[in-house]
């Protein structure tokens, strides 16, 4: 029979020796950030391949209106304005992005099969369709799966924590639990805290090793029984978990009060303002892949969802938002020189409907939709593909989910026309396209 | 040959003596003095036959593995030639050669250039033979010599016309191999003997027709003559492929033959199958299990709970010679069993989803588990579903509108037939013999779901134009729901899978149809018993439990069929089920290896240890620290059970806010669960700083509590720990070692504290062994 083409191996090993750098170089009182950033920099040794090594996710939840951020048309009540690029033009609900754009890059002919919430979201995660009996990773899983762990940090990482139902499109599944993303609940909130990444006060290292001692004990009896491979899984999780715990790097990337007050405003007071800036911190401590969530919040019922009210809910909550948080990242990642390294992709599930319905809202489409993505190598400043006068379809370069997946995996360096085995034994393309063929990348966005 | 292997590498007489004793053994089960190839009546009269493409052409096609999975047999061919796997469709692979072209996924077209793979004219010239022969390139290699016997058959069939051959009157009914299983030394040889058996009785040595495959080659090898190679230490199971046909045999590698076989007590059919193959396999058995293992073990499978305190002290100090059979009475009649049950069946009939109604459901599991309702009859009545009663729920639990045919038959068919049918959906099954028209005659059954309101409270029934009922521009839209083959685009009526149509009356309730089918099908009952079995063994005899397949063959064949002959007998009862495999002597058996059984997995040799499922090791450390756990429930309908709810109680463990239960895995129930009972780092993290094992450990009211409140001893302590954590008295070691250690440490109620958390990190904590 078939073998699986990838190995299920289950450790991460996490380096023990950054670790000691790490404590090392803050004994020497090099400020923190300094230190993030020059680990974040260093030389990733070996598997030095593509240029990206990190990604973060802008997931505007719901799908925004093409026409009323990338793709401005005349059916917008919204003008496009000119950018620091000739010849590109986006809404005018996207004022400071527009300074970018030499960063990043517009797909307008984004084009995929499902127009409900649920199955799209699901298949802009996998390049897949749901199925009854398999579960399929996410793109997220396999970045941070095809990577590896940098330093103690966790790899891959979800901000602001959702249901569960909506994380379930971000997970692993067969890849193993080590590729799920940790989520973390709501930075913005006053006593921010990760769950089990501190220390207790009540623990102290003394306190761990007496329980280690006790767990010893009561574990070897047992232990001369059963020798399974899972004891030493556990032993190397145990180990890895007591590195991040006593590592400050872990605990620091999640702390926001190293910020200035006028960086913290920069990106904005709000969950996705304060998410996208921890995300930048987690990055420059070694994440491979942080998403932010862009949900929709209970109050102003700020949704990129524009059933009722699009226009009013893009110009007055949707974008301003989006449009501070993600010019702040670019900034702050072009300063420390994280840009060249870190890929930023801003999308939904899907695009808008060009007409309004009787609500003032616009309905879900899929048939042409855009996105925006730079950094990590991918080359900013173009436009790729178009759609029709009102937005409607694509009339040139249809680009599918495959292929955006294709473009990510160049700039990492990662083949995208790797398959793996799931364990029923049906072959799985990493870019699964149309009509399952393997998604190509934009060749003229990552061409080396 | 194997007496020799081990006389040479005898150390002693002792040796000598075993090795004799284990060649006998061996050859009860060989046969290889008798000399292959007795030839009857059929046989001779095949090779009278002019040659023809089900005759023979075919046969050297799967035997020279043209016809494979990771060749011309796989999904879409390879090369733009598709084969049939294994020559299941001899018509189909006949036209493909005749007549030219290609299969396409998703168009009944084929894929061009169309052009005959046989030339009539010049037949050596024909591509059947220059690519096999790499006469021309060819991606697979040399796969036939030019004028091998087989290139000889192949020429002369071309040459006679490349006849299709009606079927036969007599036809091949079934291949046996011979053994089926045996142990081999390492490096010993072991020739396999495969015989057809023809529709009229007859019988032909096929060994050097077929293919052979060892599904772990560096185990035992077989070359394509049929004969075995042991290579290493391990099992594999061996393929046997003919045309349209499939055998296996299982090798056992072992170094350490068993001279005495312990003669143990043998309770029921149960322990007979499984002590006879061990015997064969020179596994020696493990002890019967101790009280307090015992115990635990059989509280876990039956309740879900380990046992308090009490309960184990008194169980340990019963005298009576039946204190084993009363207990799983007791079990079976306790509450817990309900608890537990409703919440292993909520799992895996998917009692989920964010809607109001999904309550019904639930009830209607308790309901069934509460009157052990037979098995059967659960399946029917969630095949069949109609209205708004509690199983129709199922149905409606994604997005409440009818679920996707092709997704329901899938699950429902891997659920109780025990099979995944899902490749099928889009092109015949890879690995097994499931065709697309299979498949989606099987979904036409679902096709007539229909429901009534697009939101809120929502009632389905079948009709014979199905829709659903939607929400769209215009306010209600009704779409219509059609199976339709998605590679001819043509209407699929509901056909079972052997090609019957539905009866007039029929009609009138596919889905029941559907049911009565199923429910009766041997498939439904091996699959159910399998699944049971797996939950007790942490092994399905066929493994994965719902991955029956012909390439998978069980570990057990006869007792899978004899676990599923009576579990019909007795209608389908599940606690007659769970007595019968609980009772026996092989579930009882000690998880502690003996020296021959130490690398056994998968022959039931000793208990394997398994991990607790997330909810259950909650309630267990919620038991041992007599802290109970306060569950939280997320979004629009916030609330919170009563106190001292247990998470197995949980309608709905995923809608509950719980770190505990979300890092140890919990399913969602969005497709049938698979748990992932894999450690992480997320576990690790919280074991050492989560609130479970940190506050909840020393929580006021608690065990710790109140024994540091009591004048109990530090032994005291440590023993009532024990017992309420690992179900048994710590032994004379460790209970001094940690007296010693507790006593050193300055603070008497943190070192207890520290005890507690060792004993439910530790793995004999969660584990059930």
């Amino acid at each position: 029979m078939r073998q699986p083409h990838v190995t299920m191996d289950n450790g991460i090993g996490f380096p023990r020796r950054s670790l000691l750098q790490v404590g090392a170089l803050s004994f020497l009182g090099i400020n923190l950030s300094e230190q993030l950033r020059a680990s974040a920099m260093a030389d990733d040794g070996a598997e030095q391949r593509g240029k990206a090594k990190a990604c973060i996710l802008l997931w505007l939840n719901g799908g925004p209106s093409q026409a009323d951020t990338w793709d401005p048309k005349p059916h917008s009540s919204f003008k496009p304005i000119a950018t620091n690029v000739e010849g590109i033009q986006v809404s005018e609900l996207l004022p400071r992005l527009s300074r970018h754009m030499d960063k990043l890059s517009i797909v307008r002919s984004m084009s995929t099969p499902e127009n409900n919430h649920g199955v799209a979201h699901h298949y802009a995660m996998t390049g897949h369709r749901p199925s009854p009996a398999m579960k399929f990773p996410s793109f997220g899983s396999i970045i941070t799966r095809e990577t590896g762990p940098r330093r103690n940090v966790p790899p891959f990482v979800l901000i602001p924590k959702a249901s569960a139902g909506l994380e379930d499109y971000f997970r692993a599944h067969f890849l193993g639990a080590q590729y799920d993303p940790l989520s973390v609940p709501d930075p913005s909130v006053e006593d921010f805290r990760i769950p089990d990444l501190r220390l207790p006060e009540s623990l102290t290292v003394k306190h761990l090793e007496d329980r280690r001692t006790m767990l010893e004990l009561v574990d070897r009896l047992y232990r001369r029984k059963v020798q399974s491979a899972e004891y030493a899984n556990m032993d190397t999780f145990r180990q890895q978990a007591l590195n991040m715990l006593l590592s400050t790097a872990v605990r620091d990337a999640f702390d926001l009060s190293g910020e200035s007050d006028r960086t913290r405003d920069a990106y904005g007071r709000t969950t996705f303002g304060q998410s996208v800036l921890v995300a930048r911190r987690l990055v420059e401590a070694g994440s491979r892949f942080v998403t932010v969530l862009d949900l929709k919040r209970e109050g102003t019922g700020r949704d990129w969802d524009t059933h009722g009210k699009n226009d009013s809910q893009h110009r007055d909550h949707l974008c301003p938002e989006l449009d501070q948080g993600a010019a702040a990242l670019l900034t702050e990642l072009d300063e420390r020189g994280l840009l060249e390294s870190t890929v930023v992709l801003a999308m939904g599930e899907f695009g808008r409907t060009y007409d309004f319905n009787a609500r003032g809202g616009r309905d879900h489409w899929c048939h042409a939709w855009s996105l925006a993505l730079g950094g990590g190598g991918i080359r900013g400043g173009q436009v790729v593909g178009a759609s029709d006068q009102r937005g409607a379809y694509v009339t040139d370069r249809r680009v599918s989910i495959g292929d955006l997946y294709a473009t990510l995996y160049k700039a990492f360096g990662i083949d995208w026309t790797k398959e793996y085995l799931h364990p029923i034994g049906r072959p799985l393309k990493i870019a699964n396209s149309n009509n399952d063929e393997t998604g190509l990348p934009i060749e003229e966005l990552v061409r080396v | 040959m194997n007496e020799n292997r081990f006389c040479s590498a005898a150390r002693g007489c002792r040796w000598r003596v075993i090795a004799t004793v284990w060649a006998l053994g061996l050859a009860l089960v060989s046969w290889s003095s008798s000399a292959p190839g007795q030839v009857t009546t059929s046989g001779l009269r095949a090779q009278q036959r002019t040659i023809t493409f089900r005759g023979e052409v075919s046969g050297i096609l799967t035997k020279r593995g043209c016809n494979s999975s990771e060749c011309h047999g796989g999904v879409k061919g390879r090369g733009g030639f598709k084969l049939s796997l294994d020559a299941i469709d001899p018509r189909d692979d006949y036209g493909w050669i005749v007549e030219g072209g290609g299969y396409q996924v998703l168009s009944p077209e084929s894929l061009k250039p169309i052009e005959p793979r046989v030339d009539l004219e010049e037949p050596t010239r024909s591509l059947l033979l220059l690519k096999p022969t790499e006469t021309v390139p060819h991606e697979g290699g040399l796969r036939l010599e030019s004028g091998s016997a087989d290139y000889r058959t192949i020429l002369d069939w071309i040459r006679g016309g490349a006849p299709y051959g009606d079927a036969t009157p007599v036809h091949v009914e079934r291949i046996e191999v011979s053994p089926r299983r045996a142990a081999l030394a390492p490096d010993a040889t072991h020739p396999l003997l495969v015989t057809a058996h023809f529709s009229d009785g007859g019988q032909r040595d096929i060994t050097d027709q077929v293919r052979y495959e060892s599904l772990r080659p560096e185990v035992v090898k077989v070359s394509a003559g049929g004969s075995v190679q042991a290579i290493d230490k391990g099992e594999s199971t061996v393929l046997v492929r003919a045309v349209g046909h499939l055998a296996t045999a299982q090798f056992r590698v072992t170094d350490n033959p068993v001279a005495d076989f312990p003669e143990i007590g043998r309770i029921n059919f149960i322990d007979e199958h499984v002590l006879d193959k061990l015997k064969a396999f020179h596994l020696a058995p493990s002890q019967l299990s101790v009280d307090s293992e015992f115990l635990r073990r059989v509280c876990l499978d039956l309740t879900g709970t380990v046992p308090p305190p009490d309960r184990v002290r008194q169980f340990l100090s019963d005298n009576a010679p039946d204190k084993r059979n009363r207990l799983v009475e007791i079990l079976l009649d306790s509450p817990e069993y309900n608890e537990f049950w409703t919440f292993r069946f909520a799992d895996l009939f998917r009692v989920g989803g964010g809607y109001g109604w999904v309550h019904l459901y639930w009830e209607w599991v308790r309901e069934s588990v509460a009157h052990n309702k037979p098995y059967d009859q659960m399946a029917r009545e969630i095949i069949a579903a109609q209205g708004y009663n509690g199983p129709s729920r199922v149905y409606l639990l994604r997005d409440n509108k009818p679920v996707l045919m092709e997704r329901v038959v899938a699950e429902q068919f891997r659920l109780f037939m025990g099979r995944r049918l899902d490749c099928a959906q889009c092109h015949n099954h890879p690995f097994d013999r499931w065709s697309q028209n299979q498949f989606w005659g099987l979904a036409a059954f679902y096709g007539g779901m229909t429901n009534t309101e697009w939101f809120g409270d929502n009632v389905v029934f079948d009709d014979e134009n199905g829709h659903e009922v939607n929400f769209g521009e215009q306010g209600e839209e009704l779409s219509f729901r059609q199976a339709i083959h998605p590679r001819t685009s043509q209407k699929v009526a509901p056909r079972f899978p052997d090609g019957r149509l539905l009866t007039e009356s029929e009609r009138r309730d596919p889905r029941a149809a559907l049911a009565a089918w199923m429910s009766s099908h041997s498939y439904f009952a091996e699959a159910a018993v399998n699944r049971i079995w797996g939950y007790f063994f942490g092994r399905g005899i066929v493994n994965p439990v719902d991955d029956f397949r012909l390439a998978n063959p069980p570990s057990h064949p006869a007792l899978l069929r004899a676990l599923a002959d009576d579990f019909v007998e007795h209608r389908y009862d599940l606690k007659h089920l769970m007595r019968r495999i609980v009772q026996s002597r092989i579930y009882q058996l000690s998880s502690t290896p003996n020296e021959t059984n130490r690398d056994d997995t998968v022959n039931y040799s000793h208990a394997q240890p398994r991990r607790m499922e997330a909810e259950v090791l909650l309630d267990a450390i919620s038991s041992a620290t007599g802290v109970p756990e306060v569950f939280e429930k997320e979004g629009a309908d916030q609330g919170t059970p009563p106190p001292g709810t247990r998470a197995i109680n949980l309608k709905h463990p995923a809608t509950f806010s719980s770190r505990f239960l979300e890092v140890y895995g919990r399913p969602l129930r969005f497709v049938v669960p698979e748990r992932d009972d894999r450690a992480s780092l997320s576990q690790a993290l919280h074991m050492l700083v989560g609130s479970t094992y940190t506050e909840k450990l020393t929580g006021k009211g608690g065990r710790i509590d109140q024994l540091l409140g009591s004048t109990a001893t530090n032994r005291e302590v440590i023993e009532e720990l024990y017992l309420a954590t690992l179900c048994r008295p710590p032994s004379e070691d460790e209970a001094d070692d940690l007296e010693r250690v507790i006593e050193a440490r300055p603070e008497r109620a943190a070192a207890i504290a520290d005890l507690m958390w060792a004993l439910v990190c530790s793995r004999e904590f969660a584990d059930n062994h």
